[in-house]
């Protein structure tokens, strides 16, 4: 099976390179570029990862994504969806105020800084995949 | 996001059928929009969607916390007026709501008439904070969150760049496609030029607000100084297809202030004047004298400024972001260093606009008096 990600970002280099780069990897990828139509495209792609940017538009509409996933009836299957919040800005979640849905929805290893470590990051990636299906 | 002169909503928060029911008859009849939820999640969606005067929430209820929904709703919006409904036991709980921001509560049983006064009372005390703290709030928030917005403005750009470079350096190794780096490599320069104007930009706000203009005053010809502008914007404007025209009047069009900032001040309003034109449009710099003072106008035929995002205009970091609107980079500091600069120097800056057909952004500055005149008003050393 081919993993699928939804990038979740309104910069669109970074979408463009971290699409190429997965896509060399081997998984599928879908983009979307404010926090209103990753959330359409969520249901229309169902993606087995997101990759969220945190500070679009509005300085937390990242979390709206969340929100939604985690409370929406129409986003029942995607609660357990793993996530994975990207920013620019260098700040670990408990600096600032969490929020619940964040909180429960993301797990710590899950906070990345661009630009993203490589290496790192494809690991990440794949035992969320993992970890995603096991528990399909 | 604008506050209209419609009703004020209301949002009612509570598990309670019963207590739903009668709250919304108790606020309709107010003459209020009423809207009733059972539960925080629920409430919490209607709140950031309706941005209510008000909410009354249940402390006690399944699912979210009324304690949660009172943090929450404050994170949405800090002007929503919060009470919560406790139980008799509940009073310490009442406290904990009160610190995490509510406004007030109603202990259970209670009457119409204390909800109702609780409700008028909020909905008063909204209004006043609205009125008499509207800019204090909204600037006191936006130097909260100045910081972070100015190292994520800094930061974007060059994590784009950086990954496009990593990116670019693995695929490599894969045998990359000399196509797709030629294109890489052109994003990689348009958002170093971007992180370079934003830079430039800084560069220039910490100049005018490190009171440059106060100490280098000199002797700055308008005439000139537009025109040098507009030649090197020649080329810009040709490939966008927008004509530039100038009419400038004779005499004297000297102002005193440090040159650059002017140079700034007249190059982002002619940028601004070529960039959110249409095709075809032009640009028309004209000039004239009134009361001591000179008077300059950029007008353009472009895409105009709807008037609700007019007191925003000068605003740092603001951009027009509507669908309707031409897509186009920048900072959003370009307008705000204009009018610091303007103010600077003793003059004024105004627009007007009408949307789909102009704008005409008019500059007023102190025509330049010989140091003699000045003496008298204490120098100007
Ligand atoms: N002549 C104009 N016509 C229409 N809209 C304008 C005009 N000038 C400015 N605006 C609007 O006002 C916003 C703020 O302008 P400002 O010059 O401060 O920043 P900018 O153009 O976004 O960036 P920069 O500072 O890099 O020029 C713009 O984003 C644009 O939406």
């Amino acid at each position: 099976m081919c993993a699928k990600v939804l990038l979740i970002d309104d910069d669109r280099d970074f979408r463009t390179s971290v699409k190429s780069l997965l896509e060399s990897s081997g998984y599928q990828v879908a983009e979307a570029d404010s926090g209103h139509a990753g959330l359409l495209k969520v249901l229309e792609y169902k993606p087995h990862v997101i990759v969220l940017d945190i500070m679009m538009e509005s300085s937390t509409e990242g979390y709206g994504v969340t929100y939604a996933l985690k409370y929406l009836d129409e986003y029942a299957e995607f609660r357990g969806i793993p996530v994975f919040m990207v920013s620019s800005i260098k700040e670990s979640p408990d600096e600032r105020f969490p929020m619940s849905a964040e909180v429960e929805m993301i797990r710590p290893d899950r906070y990345l800084t661009k630009p993203l470590d490589i290496p790192r990051f494809l690991q990440l990636l794949e035992k969320a995949v993992a970890s995603g299906v096991a528990t399909d | 996001m604008s506050e209209s002169a419609a009703p004020e909503a209301v949002v009612v928060i509570d598990d309670d059928y019963a207590m739903r029911l009668s709250c919304a008859k108790i606020v309709s009849k107010m003459g209020l929009r009423v809207e009733v939820f059972e539960d925080g999640a629920r409430g919490l969606e209607a709140v950031a969607a309706l941005k209510p005067g008000l909410v009354v929430v249940d402390l006690k209820m399944p699912g979210i916390s009324g304690l949660e929904v009172v943090s929450r709703v404050h994170e949405i919006d800090p002007q929503i007026i919060m009470v919560v409904i406790t139980g008799y036991a509940t009073i310490d709980t009442a406290v904990e709501a009160m610190k995490s921001g509510a406004y007030d509560f109603l202990p259970k049983p209670f009457s119409p008439d204390e909800l109702r006064l609780i409700v008028n009372r909020g909905l008063e005390r909204r209004r006043l904070a609205l009125e008499s703290q509207r800019g204090e709030v909204e600037r006191a928030l936006l130097k909260r969150t100045f910081v972070t917005f100015v190292s994520h403005q800094l930061r974007s750009p060059l994590a784009a760049i950086h990954q496009y470079l990593d990116v670019l350096q693995r695929l490599d190794e894969a045998g990359d496609s000399p196509a797709r780096r030629r294109e890489w490599i052109g994003r990689c320069l348009k958002r170093t030029e971007e992180l370079q104007s934003l830079i430039a930009d800084w560069l220039t706000l910490a100049r005018v607000e490190g009171g440059a203009l106060l100490k280098e005053r000199v002797e700055v010809d308008l005439k000139s100084t537009i025109v040098n502008i507009l030649e090197n914007y020649r080329a810009m404007a040709a490939a966008e297809d927008v004509a530039l025209e100038v009419s400038l009047p004779e005499g004297e069009t000297r102002v005193r202030g440090d040159r650059t900032c002017v140079s700034v001040l007249f190059d982002n309003l002619i940028t601004n004047a070529i960039k959110y034109n249409r095709r075809g449009g032009k640009v028309t710099v004209s000039g004239g004298f009134c009361d001591g003072e000179i008077v300059i106008a950029v007008g353009d035929t472009g895409v105009g400024i709807p008037e609700k995002y007019r007191p925003f205009l000068f605003d740092e970091f603001f951009r027009i972001k509507d669908s309707g609107v031409k897509r186009t980079e920048g900072t959003g500091l370009g307008l705000h260093i204009s009018k610091r600069i303007v103010s600077e120097m003793g003059g004024s800056i105004e627009v007007e606009s009408q949307a789909g057909i102009g704008s005409t952004f008019r500059v007023r500055l102190p025509a330049w008096r010989e140091p003699a005149d000045d003496a008298e008003m204490g120098g100007w050393e």
